[in-house]
């Protein structure tokens, strides 16, 4: 051994000619390496198999296809075949189009959701009417107008904004909005002859600024990323012409970018719909069409999570509670592909 | 710019002409008194081609003698000229200038006499002379749009910010009676009225501990396939569309999901177990999103040295890929962890109990719950407390929020401190 | 040493290879000289099947390294090892240039310290880079210069002793400085192994090439022994590129 090589040995700290841990774990793992590529290939195909699987369970309860029941000989629970039985007193025509929403009636259920449904839509509508020109406008704030200390600042709050749960956002709505808009509502009522003020703190109004306030980060980050991704090259064209920054955003980089940022808005929208903790608390309980922003109303997600509980399983209003939840699958499952068409159509056009 | 040998010149072109008490009549651009700088900036300026009439402004800052540029303290005073003016009279202001370079420096030698530019002894006072574009009208109207579009995106911005740090203010106030150490380390008591929130918090840690020890390997392993093994073909597209699906399920959906496949059919009951699957399933796509992020930003040429020194796909993933991609990896699933222990609906009918009885020291303490036993959860306790419990103080209320907030805070910031420090030891 | 036969090569359904042929002699350096995009650097992926990593690339007719066809050998990770590969940017692994050498002695399985010091001291005294890294072995191979990772390249390519070595270009990135130290360690390595040089500067070729291969779009043009190649090339087209006509 030379001297250099001594050294060396020294550097990379190993011993003469031990089996060392990591050696043994080399050679393991190049023994196992068809396994572990046939591992990983599985684990590929995971998104997809959940995905049907969400798909498949939901439903499955949702026909009642299966039942629990305790087998007497070995008292264990078993899940069995029990075939399908149409829901007493269920048309689709009702489902849709009916306010009547009362599944735990003994004598005539009935099961219309439009309620619930224009109670959904209310709260998406308002929240994306203060969450899109907020989080548009604090994209292009962080993309084009800031820098340095400023923007990481900036990004960081957004990110911790997302990182608030949906529980913590219900108990902000329910205890410090709600009194907020009360009392709010009633100086205007003073001040303007014939306006209303709100009953309740927990309304339309409540649930679509906090949904506004949670769906933001997913539209700022979204969208901050499709301003970046219009190249430089279409700013600096612009600039040597002599454009102002912001006419730079609203001429050059909003009609570059209109694909993200409609995909931005989209996520956004989904992840409205698709909420359910925050509405629960913060909609009120009202299983009404709501006529004016200061009404209560009710969600589909906030139906499910506050009715679940009280169903008997396997019941006619625990199917329908899960038949909803198909329902909102399919929304969300449209939304999302509408959005993933949407880059695409990014990716699909070469503008440069 | 013409070449003056008495002057010096730096790189922004500002001439800079300096009064020092010790400074002998042909030193750079140095002058004994106020009145022999006037006449070095004259004779300096007299000398210039002519070039367009343009405003210009004098500098005045008093300092010590300092040889870099940069360490010179900000100016004191401007005075300006415009020599676009005719005959006119100013005070030397920008709304108001004086006309030419000689009379701006007779004003100011005027000044230095009634003693209004004094100067310390062994400070000198630095005469700048630096151009100013003038904005035209069509300018300064862009400008001002300009202005008015930041100041707007701005305020968009503040109002993002500002109700945060108000409501956590004012969450954190509310909770302060509630908020010591007894809190976090007792169990709740009286139905919940009193006491502590230790049951609910042991029982969030062991959720997103199972379920971070079933997700990780499945997702990491699927954001390696997408990454390093996908083909572009229909079915990878088609995969990538279930990520983004499966990352768009309402939470409730989850749960439903989660009652269906765990609780049922897997015969698990309300559990630990079950509702751990389903808050794996849950974050499943993140991670396999962050992952294949943070393995893209492995360059290409790093695979293909290897494979070209014989290397198979996995033998480069396992030495060169994973490893340095182990920090990106490492963020996306701590963000994933903050937001299972966050999460309410999918735990709701899969395993969350609103009480259990939980002992108060010993083995059971710190492992009160076995897979098949209901848990207790912070966020669930939270939704207990707000629509349950009938007579909870408020402070108690207060603190399960801001101990849930600070708890998920504090993972997310852990994550972005992390994030921050491993990109400054970047290894290429 | 290395035979190209009838191979054409097709990406999806733009030809990249049509039809060459070719022989490479034993211990013999062939230059490979033509304008971007004539094939150069296909013809270097067949012979160590890198070109199964694009998918849409079609392979037909036969490539034989050491007599046996590339596509029937036992294991192609062991041809990848006996082929060494430098390409036209110098890549350093993210960890201690120690390891950089010692990466495919390791994957191999020679996990003996003594025997991999002797290795990596030998492969960078071959591919002249020992001098100015023999004190700073644990310093990492991306922080190097560009003509230094090169040379860390090349001795990355030496530490499987192989028996042929293909550069792609090694020059266009690097100082010549390096490029000429580069040159005289490939003369002398041409003794121990079969070196393919592919290279855009037809001096280079001129000066360390035994034989040489024309191609261009996709064609081989002409192939034979460099004195005659650049003095009296039987086609025209190969006249009119090596005295700088075009490309």
């Amino acid at each position: 051994m030379t001297p250099q090589t001594r050294q060396n040995q020294i550097i990379s700290g190993g011993s003469k000619s031990s089996v060392s841990l990591s050696q043994l774990l080399n050679r393991i793992s190049d023994k196992l390496e068809p396994v572990i590529e046939w591992t990983i290939w599985f684990c590929g195909w995971s998104s997809i198999v959940f995905v049907a699987a969400i798909f498949l369970f939901v439903a499955v309860e949702a026909g009642g296809f299966f039942e629990q029941v305790l087998n007497e000989e070995t008292s264990k629970l078993e899940y069995r075949w029990k075939g399908f039985e149409p829901i007493k007193g269920f048309t689709f025509k009702e489902f849709f189009t009916s306010v009547n929403w009362r599944p735990d009636r003994y004598d005539k259920p009935e099961y219309g959701i439009l309620a619930l449904l224009v109670g959904t839509g209310a709260v998406t509508i308002g929240s994306m009417i203060l969450a899109v020109p907020l989080g548009l406008g604090a994209a292009v704030f962080i993309s084009e107008f800031c820098t340095g200390r400023v923007k990481e600042t900036l990004k960081i709050v957004i990110e911790l904004l997302a990182a608030i749960p949906s529980i913590v956002w219900g108990f902000i709505g329910v205890v410090v909005l709600g009194p907020l808009i009360v009392s709010a509502t009633q100086q205007m009522s003073h001040i303007i002859p014939g306006f209303q003020p709100a009953f309740v703190g927990v309304n339309v109004l409540n649930a679509s600024i906090i949904l506004a306030l949670m769906s933001v980060p997913v539209i700022v980050s979204v969208g901050e990323d499709s301003l970046k991704a219009v190249p430089d090259s279409y700013r600096e064209a612009a600039l040597s012409l002599g454009a102002s920054r912001w006419e730079i955003v609203y001429r050059v980089l909003f009609p570059a970018a209109k694909n993200g940022l409609l995909a931005a808005v989209l996520l956004g929208v989904g992840r409205a719909i698709g909420e359910t903790m925050a509405v629960l608390l913060c909609t009120g309980h009202a299983v009404n069409i709501p006529t004016k922003l200061t009404d209560p109303a009710r969600t589909l997600t906030a139906t499910i999570a506050s009715e679940l509980g009280e169903a008997v399983r396997g019941g006619d209003h625990y199917r329908i509670l899960f038949f909803i939840g198909v329902v909102l699958f399919a929304i969300t499952f449209v939304v999302n592909l509408i959005a993933d068409l949407v880059v695409k159509g990014i990716k699909g056009q070469d503008n440069a | 710019m013409p070449k003056h040998d008495n002057l010096r010149f730096d790189a922004s072109s500002v001439r800079s002409f300096v009064v020092c008490a010790n400074a002998s009549d042909d030193s750079e651009n140095a002058f004994p008194t106020f009145e022999k700088a006037v006449e070095g900036i004259v004779a300096a300026c007299s000398q210039d081609d002519a070039h367009e009439p343009v405003v210009e402004r004098i500098e005045i800052s008093v300092q010590e003698s300092v040889s870099d540029s940069s360490k010179r303290k900000k100016p004191s005073r401007h005075f300006y000229y415009d020599t676009h003016l005719l005959g006119a009279c100013g005070n030397g202001t920008e709304r108001d200038p004086w006309p030419d370079i000689t009379s701006s420096l007779n004003s100011m030698g005027e000044m230095y006499r009634q003693g209004e530019l004094a100067a310390k002894p062994g400070e000198l006072i630095w005469l700048d002379r630096r151009e100013v574009f003038t904005a035209t009208e069509h300018e300064k109207k862009k400008q001002r749009s300009e202005t008015v579009a930041k100041t707007i995106f701005l305020l968009m911005s503040l109002s993002l910010v500002t109700p945060l740090v108000l409501i956590l203010s004012y969450l954190l106030y509310k909770a302060m009676p509630a908020l010591t150490m007894g809190f976090v380390t007792e169990n709740p008591r009286d139905f919940m009225t009193a006491g502590g929130i230790w049951a609910p918090l042991i029982g969030t840690f062991f959720l997103v501990f199972i379920s971070l020890m079933i997700v990780a390997p499945i997702g990491i392993l699927a954001g390696v396939y997408l990454n390093e093994y996908a083909r572009d073909n229909w079915l990878t597209r088609l995969i990538n569309l279930a990520v983004v699906n499966l990352a768009g399920v309402p939470s409730i959906v989850h749960a439903l999901f989660g009652v269906g496949a765990f609780v049922l059919f897997a015969n698990l009951g309300e559990s630990l177990i079950a509702a751990s699957c389903t808050l794996a399933v849950m974050t499943l796509p993140v991670i396999i999103t962050s992952t294949r992020e943070a393995l893209a930003a492995v360059p290409m040429s790093f695979r293909e040295a290897c494979w070209n020194m014989g290397a198979s796909k996995w033998q480069t993933i396992r030495t060169i890929v994973l490893p340095n991609s182990i920090s990106g990896i490492l963020t996306g699933v701590i963000l994933q962890v903050a937001r299972a222990a966050g999460e309410t609906a999918p735990i709701l009918f899969t395993g969350a109990a609103f009480f259990m009885s939980v002992a108060d020291e010993g083995w059971g303490y710190y492992f009160p719950y076995s897979l098949t036993d209901k848990v207790m959860a912070l966020s669930m306790h939270l939704f207990t407390l707000m629509t349950q419990v009938n007579n909870a103080p408020e402070h108690l209320v207060y603190g399960t929020a801001v101990v849930l907030i600070g708890l998920v805070l504090a993972v997310n910031s852990f994550s972005i401190a992390l994030r921050v420090y491993l990109r400054s030891r970047k290894k290429w | 040493m290395v035979d190209f036969d009838q191979v054409k090569v097709k990406y999806g359904n733009d030809v990249a290879l049509d039809v060459i042929s070719f022989q490479v002699p034993k211990n013999s350096i062939l230059g490979v000289i033509g304008p971007a995009n004539s094939g150069k650097t296909t013809m270097l992926k067949c012979i160590n099947r890198t070109i199964d990593f694009i998918d849409s690339a079609k392979v037909e007719g036969t490539v034989k390294v050491n007599g046996e066809d590339v596509r029937k050998v036992r294991s192609v990770y062991q041809l990848r090892r006996n082929v060494g590969m430098v390409f036209p940017l110098p890549v350093g692994l993210p960890m201690s240039i120690y390891e950089n050498v010692a990466y495919a002695p390791r994957r191999k399985g020679i996990h003996d310290r003594d025997e991999l010091d002797e290795l990596v001291v030998r492969c960078l005294k071959q591919s002249m880079l020992w001098d100015e890294v023999k004190d700073r072995l644990d310093s990492l191979g991306t922080k190097l210069s560009g003509g230094q990772q090169q040379r860390l390249t090349l001795a990355r390519a030496l530490s499987n002793q192989p028996e042929i070595l293909c550069l792609d270009e090694f020059s266009i990135a690097i100082d010549p400085v390096t490029t000429m130290k580069i040159e005289d360690v490939l003369l002398e390595l041409k003794n121990e192994m079969t070196i393919i040089l592919v290279t855009n500067l037809v001096q280079q070729a001129h000066r360390l090439a035994d034989n040489t291969l024309f191609l261009n779009d996709s064609q081989l043009i002409e192939v034979g022994e460099t004195e005659k190649i650049f003095t009296e090339p039987d086609q025209k087209l190969t006249y009119e590129y090596v005295t700088g006509g075009f490309g």
